[in-house]
């Protein structure tokens, strides 16, 4: 079939149409918070080679292409003509999937009559997986949880029991881990049922044409977006915390015409804890950060990836290889877009930010309450973003991840904590013509009668791992984590006693532009608004 | 005795009056421009014309009811009062901090809304009170005197007070309240256990923020138009429809102005609701399009749905997540960014897009020759033999298809198509934008849209209204009398209501039904207290308890209706008859109930109406027989056989009730065309509605 600016339209459309619904219904289904408040997630439409069609449009980067390529796994372990109709694929399988154990991706095939036309996939960021309690100190895979091997979890419409069994007996809370792979069903069932609706509202027979023509069109446009960069190789290292002593990413960008290479030659071998990067998710985040700054708007399938090839040595910490553990994977996968973003910095000032407060921080606790039940809680939190080459960054927005905070009300709802404050932290934003945000400060107070296990993810807490500046602009101030007023290291755990406090402070973003350059104007604003220390040098901080 | 009900919608273009005769059963209108200095000059000269055109007498008004979209306005433009923000000591930032995500996730520029309250104008307090509710640390009360004395010498005139926690106990900012207008009897106090009582700090300071924002505004504009309503002679008194799709009067409008913002929209969803009743249609697509933006509401069981949340203000206009969350009791409505000036383009990929951007009023589409040269929807339906040049508009706004023809040809090239096609691609993927859009929004509720009739209203309703059916597997499209001023006519339909909220937060399992049944008897009686205010004592009262229920662990509440209580007098059957409520309406959302899971209660909300509308209304509709309504013939494009062909052309106005009008055909009036595909058929009923059934 041919298709045309408008049928073409028309019809891809309705698919992203139809992985946006599954997305709403999944969203709202789902127990998981990480889901609901993070969007944690991936709805993703493929033909039947597992080639992606569609993505919801609000799923974040670290799925970019991963399910498709998940599905494909699928389809080496259970060829076509192994599947029917009511079948669903399961597998956590870190380098199968996304490179870490709670996503857990399922798919199902979609039959036209008997003839396989595609896959309707997901992956969603489970409560639990069981094993270790998410923290940067795990070893080894084996202690971060249970492995799902690629299996049919559904067989023909009916759940495997033993498969049910297994994974309740194995997490901490069952219910709500079987409530969320409801959910990616539902959404699953959803999709399949829709497309085709459309399949034979337009009467094809096949998605395989339709997928040829979004891949080329796709394609051809990041082409066009690469060929605005102009030739040579862009490097760029970056620093982050590590453990004993900070651990350093290599990244080289050679720019060809119409194409573009990453390698990850000279970066850290993977290492005995939880923050070895599988190929999978180092794939997914370079990726987003070609394309915030060349293709922001086209679409996420196969063909926008074709020009981009992206490499990185075997058992490197952005290759990791079994049995190496990655729970915390985004405290190194958050680094790579910033990366890309900032070896670009020369070539396209305009089209870049500096460096951002990210990745991530988090606060997991676990304890006993008084009636002898046992809580675990997960809360998010951000640091500042980086400034621009004509604005300020924004104070506390997550990226390149969009995880929700969880409002300090539920947070002293759900757990034994009170929060003393929730504030912004003032006079962290990096120097510049314009301003980096400032990061944030929370801290909480244990209001239990019992101790409190507590483990972070946290990252920038070096003077070294600081938020750049670029341009010109000053790097933003790192984080801290104080435990009863004493800082401590934020990545092994720690025990927090009754009547005990944890403070939490995030990095601030970078600047742009020489400081000397910023508007009084803007100064003044900062001053009134206490945005900067008062009595600093220069009078923004 | 003459007995007269007067609406008022003051929109961004138009102030429409609209006057029911109780006695007579019919109505008539008038459109003003708006004044935006002064709106109440607008309404004053709109009601003395129209008034004296069907010489009716400013005592025989026995009611007034008034929307308006000035709040909004104030909202987006920012131009509300100079608002200051009291918190509890360690969190003025939960204003600026929101939730901490991205609208849009690829875009490394994205504006973020501003906060209505700057920084230096937001002030902290020692207080504290628990999650359940127990005060942890007094109100620092010189500490609060200090602030509003600090905000009040920066100019603040109206403060907004949230604490912590306050929905579970309000008496902290109860105490505020008294303490600072003890000292300051001038300022405007906003709480937000009052505005919105329910959890999630920043949702509920957002709220009572933007309520503090407009509160002076609301207040003098309230108290100017009583004043010169009464002034022409009018004693009936004022009453303001509510977001809700209710109405109340001005005490009640005052209190919490915030719950005013939606109001216009809110009657056109009404009248969407009432004109679908007139053809028995109770599930109905209300779907208003117009120069910018297509409206969609839905009406489920003859009442516009409604929902607990929306957003004021958005940075971009048709993103979700960009703007302020308020959470009042609104219609539900949905915006798209799809309209007769809706842009057409060729993107990156080759695709032909249509919109959001629009040409808007100017320089508005190529055809109108105002110097616009982008090619827009409404050029691509004169292109298609849609609308005629001749006629458009009733003849007042002069197009030129050569102009259409010339602005759309750039892109029939770049798609290799001829013009006409591409038109007709523009017709065909702005209709499937708008389905696009309603069908997520109808599956987000559970429903099929296959399942509604359609109500097309506004200038481009009727143009689009049966593709967009057809796409969405509707079969019945319902086209309304005078839908010009159809919102209008909707305030004369709305009922008295008010709603009602409040944070429980508890478990089935763990529920007090004695404490449960108190606070929904609470609820009852503050919002019966306001109804009875505003209706005759004989009205008929309904009472509807909901509540905002989920499973233990899920983020996400539904709204639930609830059966009548009381619940205390048996817990058992209380306990059994709230889960099979909860567990009905959430497999009809999403499908599926998960076999697992406690279920807990998070608010509980009560919505209190009563009808107050006498006698059943009437408009104006079509003449009986006799006159030939068929005007003539012209070249359409029939997309369904891909050609143009000579298509009949009836006049809306001769045709007799009764008459049927098979597709192809045009039937054309003032303010619209309709357009009837092959096979469909439509009919003029008594209500002055045409039915098409496709």
């Amino acid at each position: 079939m041919k298709f045309n600016a408008v049928t073409l339209e028309m019809l891809w459309t309705r698919l992203i149409s139809i992985v946006d619904e599954a997305a709403a219904a999944l969203v709202r289904t789902s127990f998981s918070t990480i889901v609901r408040e993070s969007n944690d997630f991936a709805c993703v439409l493929t033909d039947a080679r597992g080639r992606s069609l569609a993505q919801a449009t609000d799923s974040i980067p670290s799925f970019i292409g991963t399910v498709p390529r998940t599905i494909r796994h699928f389809l080496n372990e259970f060829p076509a003509d192994t599947l029917e109709p009511g079948d669903v694929l399961i597998t956590n399988d870190i380098w199968l999937g996304t490179g870490h154990l709670p996503d857990i991706t399922c798919a199902k095939p979609i039959f036209l009559g008997k003839k396989l036309v595609g896959f309707a996939g997901s992956v969603a960021h489970s409560p639990d997986i069981g094993g270790k309690m998410r923290s940067a100190d795990a070893r080894e895979v084996f202690e971060e949880g249970l492995q799902i091997p690629v299996m049919k979890v559904i067989r023909r419409g009916k759940i495997d029991d033993t498969f049910e069994r297994f994974v309740r007996k194995n997490v901490r809370v069952p219910d709500q881990v079987m409530g969320d792979l409801w959910a990616q069903f539902t959404a699953l069932h959803l999709i399949e049922s829709r497309v085709l609706t459309v399949l034979v509202e337009h009467k094809l027979n096949s998605l395989a044409d339709l997928a040829d023509e979004i891949h080329r069109r796709s394609e051809a446009a990041m082409r066009a977006a690469i060929r605005e960069v102009p030739n040579g190789v862009y490097r760029h290292s970056a620093v982050c915390d590590g453990f004993e002593k900070p651990i350093e990413l290599k990244m080289a960008m050679a720019v060809n015409d119409d194409s573009i290479a990453i390698d990850f030659a000279g970066s850290a071998a993977q290492g005995p804890r939880s923050i070895n990067v599988c190929l999978a998710y180092t794939n997914a985040y370079t990726s987003y950060g070609v394309k915030a700054v060349l293709s922001p708007n086209i679409p996420n399938n196969e063909g926008v990836l074709r020009p981009i090839t992206i490499t990185a040595p075997e058992g490197s910490i952005v290759n990791s290889t079994p049995p190496a553990a990655g729970g915390a994977r985004a405290l190194m996968g958050h680094f790579l877009p910033m990366m890309v973003i900032t070896a670009l910095a020369q070539a396209m000032p305009k089209k870049v930010i500096a460096t951002v407060g990210s990745p991530l921080w988090c606060i997991n606790l676990s304890g006993v309450k008084r009636d002898g039940k046992s809580f675990t809680n997960l809360f998010f939190m951000n640091g500042g973003f980086g400034a621009a080459h004509d604005r300020d960054g924004a104070n506390v927005l997550s990226w390149p991840s969009n995880i929700s905070s969880t409002p300090v009300e539920m947070i002293e709802q759900l757990s034994p904590l009170r929060v003393k404050h929730r504030r912004l932290r003032t006079g962290t934003g990096g120097r510049g013509q314009y301003r980096g945000g400032t990061g944030q400060e929370i801290a909480f107070e244990n209001r239990g009668e019992t101790p409190i296990t507590v483990a972070f993810l946290a990252e920038r807490t070096r003077a070294e791992t600081a938020a750049a500046g670029i341009a010109g602009g000053e790097p933003g101030t790192p984080g801290e984590v104080l435990i009863n007023g004493a800082r401590v290291d934020p990545k092994v755990q720690h025990v927090v006693a009754a009547g005990g406090t944890m403070e939490l402070k995030t990095p601030g973003g970078g600047g742009y532009g020489m400081p000397a350059s910023r508007d009084t104007a803007l100064i003044d604003a900062d001053r009134l608004d206490g945005y900067v220390s008062y009595g600093s040098e220069t009078g923004h901080g | 005795m003459a007995n007269f009900a007067l609406g008022i919608d003051i929109g961004g273009t138009f102030t429409d009056i609209v006057v029911y005769d109780a006695v007579r059963g019919t109505s008539a209108a008038h459109k003003e421009l708006t004044t935006p200095e002064a709106p109440h000059r607008g309404v004053i000269s709109g009601i003395q014309k129209l008034f004296g055109a069907e010489s009716i007498a400013c005592k025989d008004v026995s009611r007034v009811v008034h929307a308006t979209t000035l709040f909004t306005n104030a909202l987006i433009e920012r131009k509300g009062a100079p608002t200051g923000l009291i918190t509890t000591a360690g969190f003025r930032d939960t204003l600026e901090l929101r939730r901490e995500h991205k609208y849009e996730l690829y875009n490394l520029f994205m504006e973020l809304p501003r906060p209505l309250v700057r920084r230096s104008l937001r002030l902290e307090v020692p207080e504290r009170i628990g999650p359940d509710g127990k005060v942890e640390l007094p109100l620092d009360v010189d500490a609060l005197l200090a602030a509003a004395a600090k905000l009040k010498a920066e100019g603040v005139t109206s403060l907004a007070v949230a604490f912590l926690h306050a929905y579970a106990n309000a008496t902290h900012e109860a105490q505020a309240r008294e303490v600072i207008q003890a000292r300051h009897p001038e300022l405007f106090v906003s709480l937000s256990s009052e505005v919105a009582p329910q959890i999630r700090e920043y949702e509920r300071t957002s709220t009572t923020v933007a309520n503090a924002y407009i509160k002076p505004l609301a207040d003098s504009y309230l108290d100017l138009m009583s004043r010169e309503i009464a002034g022409l002679g009018i004693k009936a008194p004022l009453f303001m429809m509510l977001s809700n799709g209710g109405l109340t009067h001005i005490d009640e409008a005052k209190r919490v102005p915030i719950q005013l913002l939606e109001s216009g929209p809110a009657a056109g969803a009404l009248a969407g609701s009432t004109f679908g009743l007139r053809s028995k249609a109770r599930d109905v697509l209300a779907f208003d399009m117009g120069g910018t933006t297509a409206k969609l509401a839905m009406v489920e069981g003859g009442a516009p749905l409604i929902a607990y949340q929306f957003e004021a203000g958005r940075q971009q206009r048709f993103m979700e997540g960009s703007g302020l969350p308020i959470n009042i009791s609104t219609i539900e409505l949905i915006e798209i960014g799809a309209g007769g000036g809706s842009i057409a383009t060729i993107d990156a990929l080759g695709l032909l897009k249509v919109g959001p951007e629009s040409a808007g009023a100017a320089p508005g589409p190529a055809c109108y020759q105002r110097g616009g040269t982008a090619p827009t929807v409404t050029d691509a339906n004169l292109v298609l033999g849609y609308l005629d040049a001749a006629t458009f508009a009733g003849g007042t706004v002069p197009i030129d298809a050569a102009l259409a023809c010339a602005a759309i040809e750039p892109l029939a090239k770049q798609s290799k198509l001829s013009i006409e096609e591409t038109a007709w691609g523009i017709h065909s993927v702005v209709n499937e934008n708008m389905a696009a859009a309603a069908r997520v929004h109808v599956a987000e509720r559970g429903h099929h849209a296959g399942d509604f009739a359609l109500l097309a209203t506004g200038g481009g309703g009727p143009l689009h209204g049966c593709e967009v059916a057809r796409r969405l597997g509707i079969q019945r499209v319902i086209c309304p009398p005078s839908a010009g001023v159809a919102s209008a006519l909707g305030l004369l339909m709305a009922p008295a209501r008010i709603d009602r909220v409040a944070t429980v937060a508890c478990r089935l399992g763990d529920m007090n039904w004695r404490a449960f049944e108190n606070a929904y008897v609470k609820l009852e009686r503050e919002a019966g207290a306001v109804i009875t205010k505003t209706v005759a004592k004989r009205a008929k009262v309904t009472v509807v308890r909901s509540a905002d229920m989920r499973f233990v662990g899920q983020g996400f509440e539904l709204v639930v209706a609830l059966p009548a209580g009381p619940y205390h007098t048996n817990a058992k059957r209380s306990a059994t008859a709230l889960r099979e409520a909860f567990t009905a309406v959430y497999g009809k959302t999403f499908g599926h109930v998960p076999p697992v899971g406690e279920i807990e209660i998070i608010n509980i909300r009560v919505a209190v109406s009563a009808q107050v509308a006498a006698g059943e209304l009437k408009v104006a509709s079509g003449k009986r027989g006799g006159v030939n309504a068929l005007k003539g013939k012209r070249k359409a494009w029939v997309g369904a056989r891909g050609r143009f062909e000579l298509l009949p052309v009836y006049d809306r106005y001769r045709l007799a009730i009764g008459a049927a009008v098979r597709g192809p055909a045009i039937v054309e009036e003032d303010s619209t065309t309709l357009i009837l595909p092959p096979g469909a058929v439509a009919k003029v009923e008594r209500s002055g509605n045409i039915v098409v059934l496709l």
